[in-house]
């Protein structure tokens, strides 16, 4: 909290905050409402008498019935989860075990063998996706969710290990001593010292990695074909824009149907590391 | 070979490869062994036939003969090219500075105890979690130049008198974008540098305070130079992100109006696959690749000095 | 029509591989004809969702499963957003994979003909069958004197307009020429009520503005020969000093960074009086009476009608969204697709689609321009002389990749977007001969 008297609380703390999270949630604010307005109300211009950009008289719930009739929503949601939930176990795996070997181990080429790792992220999707097609195709693993299960790690992995080298450091190297003074071997200082201290640093890159697959667009609209395959991105996008008509609608509801639930997973995640770590840091 | 998964209990047979595995040498080839393999199957291939694709002529299912630079030189002589790269830039430094500079104050804020403290944290992250693409969407409608709230409501307020032109007019498409990506980036810049204040010991900030230090003197002299290697990172991921950004402008602006708003990716992807020409595609999606190498090349230089310090 | 919704529907035929492959046996069991049945293959065919949803309805519902009954073969419709087709033609001619038919945009056949099965003998039968095949259709669709893709349809776009308004601006028709339609624009302006016309950067409207308004004046890109580069003509700068007073006097100044759907929005808002669309935003009206009204109180569909661009000093012109179907070289189905196509293309399977349709696309062959669809609703009437009067890009050469690459990069656009927003007309048609220059030499 903030020391002092309560007018400075109210303009250092509370004040700014609000204002953060108004701008940072409107936009959710008007899916919302365009979720459960009704078409009638939606095309009116701003500077019209009825413009009502705040409220609605009339809600209706036919949107959302024909986001879940209509389209196979419910299907895209799992996909999603699914594909962004294996490919984010398999980069945090890849990325933390490569993260402390970066970060904490004498190696030859350690430094050139980061670097290269990094620059594999920097290598643009739109130049990746045509020949990446290819492999797929090899590996037979066209309109399956495996062709981004197997995919994604390739933006992910270097996101995780560079990020996790980034807490690795910050843990303080006496930890680590300590542990292997009282005779544990590097692998259980590993296991049992140091990833449990980066546990916060674990979770976030997991929230990042997540995040990204759970966003991407390209690949899942160029591996993916069977409507029941799609992630949501595309399948809200190739249902839900009909040429020039958009469903706003269900657009809307799609969209923010298809961001809270993670919300929820994460806020779980995020006072679970946030309130873990201090006395973790201390003992 | 040794497994990378280890089970710690003391049986005889994996007692040896553990001594193995005390030799950093080992372990850190063991330890690095997954990411070589998966990074080795999906990325290799695809970007040298992305820089041989560059170097030749080839149309869509057409391969052409190798060319050398010639598709290089084309681009240089291109004046949309030369808009995409100053968008590019422009774009990437200014929201970085934003992204930057609002999400550590919000991550300070985060930081205080504080009553609902934990639907805060979880909320203000939905910006980051929700699709680009549907979240553009929902941005491009309250710019849209008839409907627009922010329009609407700037007007209420008495700022503005006639509509403001999003969309329409060059200059604003750019700010209308660069409001979008800041506001998109500014959790993931949150969250990130408030897992790393969570890091730093409590003690360091009671011991200054002791000592008599001011809040501002406390952030600069203890917090900052403990959070500095997180938030390079951040940084530095966010840069290469916005630099290769593709999906909000594509949704946005499709690169208009007039080119005023291509990027690095937008263009190379209106050129290799509105075209089909995707030697050229490819050489554009390339030529963001020594850019970008230099910001990170310098980027890494200061991490590795602020370490060294 | 009886709702079927689309989930359920497609678990019950299986409209997916995943479902057909779980539905397998079941399939057999019920169609009663378990040996010939199980070696079907499956045709992939990929499309657009279409603006009319009942067209997709009715091709998932009635006109597929009618189609593998006849043919004996599996059909997998798959529908994305136009704007996302490419990437995934691309991808598939790339790694040589993916869906059989192919929905081509415009003049796609250009780009990929190399990867594409000539479909001529199709084509040529079907203009034969009914009455000939539009030269348009037969320049977008053909390298050469060969067909690489089957024409499907041409999505009309004609200026819809609010016959009431202009009546009130003192037309009691719609102006025929660029200076009658400029006068009564600044009339319709005065009164709040401007024309909406997008100059950013969408495949449909922008473009099917900005080229014909060009020809109209008299003005091209190349010559005849295909390599020429001429846009920098006296035409073409008239035409563009001419719009620059034009879009200050008449139009929406919103509309520059307009999409595809702004205007329609705008249009059904009531915030513009007249605008260059395809019928959808007629059809919304219809689909919708009560709640698109006019000021009035009156269902805006009974006020909306169409016409077609106005004429400049070198005649009227337009350009419509070409669509046809490619049969794709890597394909393992060829035959099975060729028959589907052929089947499709039937007079009587067709008409149903074109029905369902209610004259938003035009057929490319001449006899249904005869159809008695078009003489139900006046409104709809204009539409059926799209495909006749339509011409291609790259005028007055072919429409090869060069003219598609003018055409992506919407240099003809930007030229005009330019002048708009301040360039002097000269320097904005030399720009615009500059890229052309680059990209034809």
């Amino acid at each position: 909290m903030v020391e002092g008297a309560l007018w400075r609380r109210w303009v250092f703390f509370y004040i700014p905050l609000t204002l953060f999270v108004f701008v940072l949630l409107f936009p959710f604010y008007w899916m919302l409402i365009t979720t459960f307005r009704p078409d009638g109300e939606l095309y009116q211009p701003w500077n019209s008498p009825r413009y009502q950009p705040f409220w609605t008289a009339n809600p209706t719930l036919e949107h959302i019935k024909y986001l879940f009739e209509e389209t196979l929503f419910s299907k895209w949601l799992w996909n999603t989860m699914f594909i962004a939930a294996i490919s984010t176990m398999i980069s945090l795996f890849c990325g933390v075990l490569g993260g402390y070997a970066l970060s904490r181990l004498n190696f030859p080429f350690a430094g050139s063998l980061g670097t290269g790792i990094f620059i594999t992220y920097l290598v643009p999707q739109t130049l990746l996706f045509i020949p990446l097609a290819e492999i797929i195709r090899n590996f037979k693993l066209g309109d399956s969710p495996w062709a981004l299960i197997l995919t994604y790690p390739t933006f992910l992995i270097p996101f995780c290990t560079w990020l996790m080298m980034g807490y690795f450091k910050a843990v303080p190297r006496e930890l680590e001593e300590c542990a292997r003074i009282d005779g544990a071997s590097r692998l259980q200082a590993m296991l049992y010292i140091i990833i449990p201290v980066a546990i916060p640093g674990i979770l976030s890159a997991g929230i990042f990695a997540f995040t990204l697959s759970w966003n991407e667009f390209i690949y899942a609209l160029v591996f993916l074909s069977s409507s029941e395959q799609k992630t949501v991105p595309v399948g809200v996008t190739s249902e839900l824009i009909r040429g020039d008509v958009f469903f706003w609608g269900p657009l809307m509801a799609g969209a923010l149907l298809g961001s809270i639930p993670v919300a929820m997973v994460y806020s779980f995640f995020v006072e679970h590391y946030v309130s873990g770590l201090t006395g973790s840091v201390k003992g | 070979m040794v497994t990378a998964t280890m089970p710690a209990t003391g049986r005889q047979k994996t007692r040896t490869r553990i001594r193995v595995l005390e030799d950093e040498r080992w372990l850190a080839l063991t330890l690095l062994t997954p990411t070589a393999v998966l990074l080795g199957l999906f990325i290799a291939y695809p970007f040298i036939e992305g820089v041989y694709l560059s170097l030749s002529a080839s149309r869509v299912g057409v391969p052409g003969e190798f060319v050398g630079l010639k598709n290089f030189e084309k681009i240089w002589n291109d004046g949309i090219f030369r808009t995409a790269v100053w968008n590019t830039f422009w774009y990437t430094g200014i929201t970085t500075v934003f992204k930057l500079f609002l999400g550590l104050w919000l991550a300070l804020l985060l930081n205080r105890h504080f009553k609902g403290k934990a639907y805060i944290r979880a909320a203000i992250l939905l910006p980051f979690i929700i699709p680009t693409v549907l979240s553009t969407f929902a941005w491009k409608w309250m710019f849209d130049p008839t409907f627009s709230v922010i329009n609407w409501a700037l007007f209420k307020l008495g700022f503005i008198s006639a509509r403001i032109n999003w969309l329409g007019d060059p200059d604003l498409a750019m700010t209308s974008i660069i409001i979008v990506n800041i506001w998109r980036g500014i959790p993931f810049f949150a969250i990130s540098l408030l897992a790393g204040l969570q890091t730093i010991s409590p003690e360091l900030q009671e011991a200054a305070a002791i000592d008599g230090a001011k809040p501002w003197q406390r952030f600069w002299h203890v917090t900052w130079p403990l959070l500095l290697p997180v938030t390079m990172v951040v940084v530095l991921f966010s840069v290469i992100q916005t630099f290769a950004d593709f999906q909000l402008v594509y949704v946005m602006t499709g690169g208009g109006p007039a080119n005023a708003t291509h990027l690095f990716a937008t263009y190379a992807y209106q050129i290799g696959i509105g075209t089909g020409l995707l030697s050229e595609g490819a050489a554009i999606s390339l030529a963001m690749f020594p850019f970008l190498l230099l910001i990170v090349i310098v980027q890494l230089l200061y991490i590795r000095r602020v370490e060294v310090r | 029509m009886s709702r079927i919704s689309r989930r359920k529907f497609m678990q019950a035929t299986g409209g997916g591989a995943a479902a057909a492959k779980a539905g397998g046996l079941a399939a057999i069991l019920a169609s009663g004809r378990a040996p010939a049945y199980a070696q079907t293959s499956t045709v992939h065919w990929l499309k657009w969702n279409d603006f009319v949803p009942a067209s997709d309805q009715l091709l998932r519902k009635e006109l597929l499963p009618a189609a593998e009954k006849a043919l004996g073969l599996k059909i997998n419709l798959e529908t994305i957003n136009a704007n996302d087709l490419q990437p995934r033609v691309t991808a598939a001619i790339q790694s040589g994979a993916g869906a059989d038919l192919i929905m081509a945009l415009n003049n796609w056949v250009y780009l990929y003909s190399d990867s594409l099965v000539e479909l001529t003998d199709l084509a040529e039968e079907q203009g034969k069958k009914e009455g000939g095949m539009h030269k348009y259709a037969r320049t977008m669709c053909s390298v050469g004197d060969k067909f690489f893709s089957m024409p499907w349809a041409v999505i009309g776009a004609m200026i819809a307009y609010r016959k009431s308004w202009f009546e009130e601006a003192g037309a009691s028709k719609f102006p025929e020429t660029w200076e009658a339609y400029r006068e009564v624009g600044k009339k319709l302006k005065a009164k709040g009520r401007p024309i909406g016309q997008t100059l950013g950067h969408t495949f449909g409207d922008a473009p099917g503005f900005a080229y014909p308004y060009l020809w109209s004046w008299g003005g091209k890109e190349v010559e005849a020969d295909g390599k020429t580069v001429v846009i920098n003509s006296r035409e073409t700068v008239e035409s563009v000093k001419f719009m620059t007073a034009f879009w200050k006097d008449a139009h929406d100044e919103g509309g520059l960074a307009w999409d595809d759907s702004n205007n329609n929005r705008a249009f059904l808002s009531q915030t513009i009086s007249a605008t260059l669309n395809g019928a959808s935003i007629y059809i919304e009206s219809l689909r919708k009476p009560d709640q698109y009204q006019t000021e009035k109180g009156q269902p805006m569909n009974k006020d909306i009608l169409h016409s077609p661009l106005p004429k400049g000093p070198a005649g009227q012109y337009g350009f419509h969204l070409m669509q046809s179907h490619m049969l794709m070289k890597y394909s393992k189905n060829q035959s099975a697709a060729k028959q589907f196509l052929k089947w499709i293309h039937t007079t009587e399977n067709y008409e149903k689609w074109f029905l369902s349709q209610k004259g938003y696309a035009t057929p490319c062959t001449a006899d249904w321009e005869k159809h008695k669809v078009w003489d139900e609703d006046p409104a709809m009437g204009p539409y059926k002389v799209a495909a006749r009067l339509a011409q291609a890009i790259g005028h007055a050469g072919p429409p090869t990749a060069k003219a598609a690459e003018a055409w992506t990069k919407y240099i003809i656009v930007d030229m005009y977007a330019k002048a708009v927003q301040g360039m002097p007309a000269e320097e904005a048609v030399k720009w615009a001969e500059g890229e052309l220059k680059k990209i034809y030499a």
